[in-house]
C-alpha cells in the first residue's frame, strides 16, 4: 500500500514536472521556433543586403556587366536586368537601401505617433481634441496620395529623404493607439506619486508612462519598419524612388516598364518581389511572436 | 498555431500577388504612349504648328486621367478574317475626327490616310514623294511647281474632288494662321487652281525652299470645300469643331469610336478602284488599349496584326516562341532608322554654356550601350551627326568629317578635356570643379514618363556622365509638362524628338538645331532650336543657301558644312536613332507584310505606308 502510494505519489508529482515542463515549452518552445525562425530569416535578408556586397566584393550595383535581360548564368547568377546590370548584386544593394528607408521611415512614424500619442494621451482635454482630430484628418487622406505629392516636390530624392517622406505618413495609428494607452497609464497611482512628488510633464511621460508601452513601441515599430518597406516599393515602382541608387521598388518599376513578364524575363521580377515578400513575411512573424512573448493574454492561450 | 498560420497564409498571398500581380496589375501610372509618335509629324516653323507637335509628340494625351478603357473591342464582333487590327496611335477616347484639332482621334492624327488623303504620300524608303490624289508634281522652271490631280477623285459623299479643293484647303492657313501647315505660305507666294485637275505653285522667290514645300504637300490632307466652308460660316473656330463622322475621299470611312475601339470601314466606292483597287481588309480596329504593355501583349496573342509600339525584344517572338511576328529586318537594329532622338542642352547655364564641357558630355556617354540595351537594339550606336546614315539621307551623310571631327564613346578623351584643356579638379564627390569655381553638376535631364526606352537611355546617361566626374540626374515628368518646358526652353538638359524622315530632312533637322531665327526667347514657346543656341556667323546664309539648293552634290556639300557646325558646338547630342514608326506585324491572320526582303512598301503605317492594306492577305477561314 504503502508502495503503491509513494508510486503514486511519484507519478503524481512527475506527471505534474512533466505537465508543467511541456507546459513551459508548449510556449516558450512554439514561440521560441517562431521567433527564431523569423529573426534567423531576418537576419539573413539583413546579411545579405549588408555584408552581401562586402563579402562578395560587388559594390557597384549600377556597373554594366550583360546585355539586356541575359538569362542567369555562372557570372551573372541571377542573369541581368533591361540595363545590362546584374541583378544578384542589385537585389543585395536593393535590400539594405529598402531596409534602410524602412528603419528611417519607421523610426519617424514612432516618434512622431509618441509625441503626439503621449501628449494627447496624458494632457488630455482641449490638446487632445486638437490632437486627435488632425491624427484622424491625416488618417482619412490616403497615404499614398500624400507620399506621391511630395516625392514629386523633391526632384533629388535621397535614401534618407525618402525614408523621411514616408515616415511622415505613416505614424497616425501608432499616435492613436499610444494615446489610449497613455490615458490609461496616467491614472496609475505611480504616475499619481510622481505627478504628486512634483515631476514635470515631459519627465512623467518619459521615464512613469513610456516605460510601461515599451513592448508596444517595440512592435509598432516593427510594423512600421514593414509598412516603410512597403511604401517605399510602392512609390519606386510608380518611378519616384529614391535617385542614383537601387532599390527592391525601382527593380520591380524597371521590370514593369521592360515587360519583363511578357519577354519571359522572370528573374528581372521575381527576386526582388520575392525578397520584399520574405522581408515583409519575417518581420511580421516577427513581430507577432514578440507580441506574444509580451502580451500576457495571448500567452494564456 | 493560429497567428503563425495566418502568417503563413498571408505570405503566400502576398508572395502570390506580389509575384504574379505586381507586373500586370500595378498601380503605376499607365507607361502611356511610348517614344513611337515623337517623329511622326514634322515640325512646322510657326507658332501655328503647336496642335501637329502636340500630336506629334504622343499621338494622343495619355490616358490615365481618362477612365482607363476596359478590354479592347471583343473579339467576334466583326469578321475576323476580313478585320485588320492595328495598333499604337490612340492612347484614350476619340474626341473628334476633325484634322484640324489639336489631338483627333486616329486615323485623322498625324499623317494617316485612310480616311482623309494628302497630295503625296512620303515614302520613307526612296524619300520619294509617291502619288496619292494627285499623280505628279513638276517643275516647270525653278519657282513654279504644277500638280496634276488622279482622275475621278471624289468625296465619300459623292461630290467629285478638285483642284478647288486642294487651294481651298490650303488657303484655310492664310486665313486662319493657327493651322499646322500655314507656315506654307512663307515659302509659297501664291497657288492657282489652273484647271480642273491641275494645280500651280508659285514659290516665294525671297525665301526659297522647295524642302519644306514638298513636306507640306505630302503631310496636308485635303478637305472637302463643300463641307468647310459651310463650317467657317458657323463661327466656331475650326480646331474646335467636333466632327465624329468625317468625310475624306480615303478609302475607309469611321464606322464606330468608343473609349474601347476605333473601328473603320472599307469605302467600296473608293475613287482610287481604278488606280489603286481596293484595300484587303473591309475593317480595320484600333482597340484603344491604356498602356504600352497592354498592347504589346494583345500583339504577342494575335490580338493585334499591325502595331506601332516600342517593344521590348520583339525578336523573342519568333526565336524563342515561334510566333509569326516581322520587322522591317529580320536582324538587327530590326526596324529602319528614321529619327534622331536628341539631348537638347541649354547653353545658357553656366558650365553647359562652355563648349567643352558639352564635348566632354558628349564623350562620356555609351552609344553602344544605350543602342543595345535601352533602344532594345533597334537602333545602331548613334554617331555625331544630325543626317542619318541610313535610308533616303544616307547620301547626304559624310562619313569622313564625323570620323575626324565628330565624338563616340570615350572617357578617355572626355578626362583629357576636362583636365588638360579646362583644367578642371575632381572635387572630394568625384565631380570636376573648373578653375573658375563652376561645379559640372547637378544638371537635371528630363524626357516624359512612360517613354520608356528613352528613360532607360537617360539613366544611362545619368550612370555613365557620374562615372566622368560629371554630375547629370534624371527626371521623369508627365509628357504635357515635358513637352512645355522644352518648348520653352525651360531645362538644363532634355531627350526630345527632332524633325524626323520627312521630305524636307535633313534640311529640317540641321534648321532644328542650328536656327534661331524665329525662335522666340526662353518662356516662350517655340517649336525648333529648343536651347536656345546662338550660331555663328554664317549660319543663316548657309541654311538658306542650302534650302534652295536642288542638285544633290550642292546640298550634300552645303548639309556636311552645316553639320560641321553641328558637330563643332554641340547644342544638342543624339542618343540614339528610332524608327520613323515602329513596323510591326503578327501573320497569324493577315500575311505578306512586306520586309527589307521584300521591300514593295515602305516599313510606314502612315503616309506610303497605306500601301501596304492593299496586297496583304487573310489566312483566316
Amino acid at each position: 500500500m504503502t508502495v503503491a502510494t509513494s508510486e503514486h505519489a511519484s507519478f503524481d508529482s512527475g506527471s505534474v514536472f512533466l505537465t508543467g515542463l511541456r507546459k513551459f515549452f508548449g510556449i516558450f518552445g512554439m514561440i521560441n521556433r517562431r521567433l527564431l525562425f523569423s529573426g534567423c530569416m531576418l537576419v539573413l535578408v539583413v546579411g545579405f543586403g549588408v555584408l552581401g556586397p562586402i563579402i562578395l566584393g560587388r559594390d557597384n550595383p549600377m556597373k554594366t556587366v550583360g546585355g539586356l535581360y541575359d538569362p542567369p548564368s555562372a557570372t551573372l547568377w541571377l542573369g541581368s536586368d533591361n540595363f545590362g546590370r546584374d541583378v544578384f548584386t542589385q537585389l543585395m544593394h536593393g535590400t539594405r537601401t529598402s531596409l534602410i528607408i524602412g528603419v528611417i521611415a519607421g523610426l519617424e512614424a514612432i516618434l512622431i505617433g509618441l509625441l503626439i500619442g503621449t501628449m494627447a494621451g496624458y494632457l488630455g482635454g482641449i490638446v487632445e481634441e486638437v490632437l486627435m482630430a488632425f491624427t484622424n484628418v491625416v488618417i482619412t487622406i490616403p497615404s499614398i496620395v500624400i507620399l506621391i505629392l511630395l516625392s514629386i516636390a523633391i526632384s533629388t530624392r535621397s535614401i534618407f529623404a525618402m525614408g523621411l517622406i514616408i515616415g511622415l505618413t505613416s505614424w497616425p495609428w501608432t499616435a492613436r493607439a499610444v494615446r489610449a494607452q497613455t490615458s490609461s497609464l496616467r491614472t496609475r497611482e505611480h504616475v499619481d506619486i510622481a505627478r504628486l512628488s512634483g515631476a514635470g510633464t515631459l519627465s512623467l511621460i518619459i521615464w512613469e508612462i513610456l516605460p510601461y508601452m515599451l513592448s508596444y513601441v517595440v512592435m509598432a515599430f516593427v510594423l512600421q519598419l514593414n509598412t516603410g518597406i512597403l511604401q517605399e516599393a510602392a512609390l519606386s515602382m510608380l518611378g519616384l524612388g529614391p535617385s542614383n541608387t537601387i532599390s527592391l521598388g525601382q527593380m520591380l518599376h524597371w521590370a514593369l516598364l521592360w515587360e519583363s513578364v511578357r519577354t519571359g524575363a522572370w528573374w528581372g521580377f521575381v527576386p526582388p518581389a520575392l525578397f520584399l515578400t520574405l522581408i515583409a513575411f519575417s518581420l511580421l512573424l516577427l513581430q507577432a511572436s514578440v507580441d506574444e512573448i509580451l502580451n500576457p493574454r495571448l500567452r494564456k492561450r | 498555431m493560429r497567428i503563425l498560420q495566418c502568417c503563413l497564409i498571408i505570405a503566400v498571398l502576398a508572395l502570390v500577388v506580389t509575384a504574379c500581380g505586381a507586373p500586370t496589375a500595378a498601380p503605376a501610372p499607365a507607361p502611356t504612349q511610348p517614344p513611337a509618335a515623337p517623329t511622326a509629324v514634322p515640325a512646322a516653323p510657326t507658332k501655328a504648328s503647336e496642335p501637329t507637335k502636340a500630336a506629334a509628340a504622343p499621338t494622343a494625351a495619355p490616358a490615365p486621367t481618362t477612365a482607363p478603357t476596359s478590354a479592347p473591342a471583343a473579339p467576334g464582333q466583326l469578321p475576323r478574317n476580313e478585320t485588320l487590327y492595328v495598333g499604337g496611335f490612340q492612347w484614350g477616347p476619340p474626341a473628334t475626327f476633325n484634322p484640324l484639332a489639336g489631338v483627333p482621334g486616329w486615323p485623322c492624327n498625324n499623317i494617316h490616310e485612310q480616311v482623309y488623303e494628302t497630295l503625296f504620300a512620303f515614302n520613307q524608303i526612296t524619300g520619294n514623294l509617291d502619288p496619292l490624289l494627285a499623280k505628279e508634281y513638276k517643275f516647270t522652271d525653278a519657282t513654279t511647281i504644277v500638280i496634276t490631280l488622279q482622275d475621278g477623285t471624289k468625296w465619300q459623299d459623292g461630290k467629285p474632288l478638285t483642284s478647288e479643293d486642294v487651294v481651298y484647303t490650303f488657303s484655310l492657313a492664310k486665313t486662319y494662321k493657327d493651322l499646322v501647315y500655314s507656315d506654307f505660305w512663307r515659302y509659297v507666294a501664291e497657288m492657282t487652281a489652273t484647271g480642273d485637275r491641275t494645280i500651280q505653285l508659285k514659290l516665294d522667290t525671297k525665301v526659297v525652299n522647295p524642302g519644306i514645300v514638298r513636306q507640306r504637300l505630302a503631310a496636308t490632307r485635303v478637305l472637302p470645300k463643300h463641307i468647310w466652308t459651310e463650317r467657317e460660316k458657323s463661327g466656331t473656330a475650326l480646331s474646335q469643331i467636333v466632327d465624329m463622322n468625317p468625310v475624306g475621299s480615303g478609302p475607309f470611312k469611321i464606322q464606330t469610336a468608343s473609349a474601347e475601339r476605333v473601328a473603320l470601314v472599307r469605302n467600296d466606292d473608293y475613287w482610287g478602284k481604278t488606280v489603286y483597287g481596293l484595300p484587303a481588309p473591309k475593317y480595320i480596329v484600333h482597340p484603344i488599349f491604356k498602356s504600352n504593355d497592354d498592347g504589346n501583349l494583345a500583339f504577342q496573342r494575335g490580338e493585334l496584326d499591325f502595331m506601332q509600339q516600342f517593344t521590348p525584344q520583339i525578336w523573342l517572338m519568333w526565336e524563342q516562341k515561334k510566333l509569326p511576328v516581322g520587322t522591317w529586318f529580320k536582324q538587327e537594329p530590326y526596324h529602319v532608322p528614321g529619327g534622331i532622338p536628341m539631348m537638347h542642352i541649354n547653353t545658357s547655364k553656366k558650365g553647359l554654356d562652355n563648349v567643352k564641357v558639352r564635348r566632354a558630355i558628349a564623350y562620356s556617354i555609351n552609344y553602344p550601350l544605350i543602342a543595345q540595351t535601352a533602344m532594345s537594339r533597334y537602333s545602331t550606336p548613334a554617331q555625331s551627326s544630325l543626317i542619318l546614315p541610313t535610308g533616303g539621307e544616307a547620301k547626304f551623310f559624310n562619313a569622313d568629317q564625323v570620323k575626324n571631327l565628330g565624338w563616340e564613346y570615350s572617357p578617355a578623351k572626355g578626362k583629357e578635356i576636362l583636365e588638360k584643356d579646362l583644367g578642371a579638379k575632381k572635387g572630394a564627390d568625384g565631380i570636376y570643379v573648373l578653375p573658375d569655381g563652376t561645379r559640372l553638376g547637378p544638371w537635371k535631364v528630363i524626357t516624359p514618363y512612360g517613354w520608356t526606352d528613352w528613360m532607360t537611355a537617360l539613366a544611362l546617361v545619368s550612370q555613365s556622365a557620374k562615372e566622368n566626374g560629371i554630375d547629370i540626374n534624371t527626371e521623369f515628368p508627365e509628357q504635357p509638362v515635358v513637352t512645355s518646358r522644352v518648348r520653352n526652353g525651360d531645362f538644363e538638359l532634355a531627350l526630345f524628338a527632332i524633325t524626323a524622315s520627312t521630305p524636307a530632312a535633313p534640311w529640317q533637322r540641321l534648321r532644328d538645331m542650328l536656327d534661331d531665327r524665329d525662335v522666340p526667347d526662353r518662356g516662350t514657346q517655340a517649336f525648333w532650336n529648343y536651347g536656345r543656341f546662338k550660331p555663328p556667323a554664317g549660319t543663316y546664309e548657309l541654311l538658306d543657301k542650302a534650302a534652295a539648293a536642288t542638285d544633290e552634290a550642292t546640298q550634300k556639300q552645303l548639309f556636311a558644312q552645316l553639320d560641321k557646325i553641328f558637330i563643332e558646338n554641340i547644342p544638342g547630342i543624339g542618343l540614339m536613332y528610332r524608327p520613323l514608326e515602329f513596323y510591326e506585324f503578327n501573320e497569324s491572320v493577315w500575311t505578306g507584310f512586306p520586309t527589307s526582303e521584300n521591300p514593295w512598301a515602305p516599313p510606314m503605317h502612315q503616309q506610303a505606308g497605306i500601301k501596304i492594306l492593299y496586297k496583304i492577305k487573310s489566312i483566316a477561314r
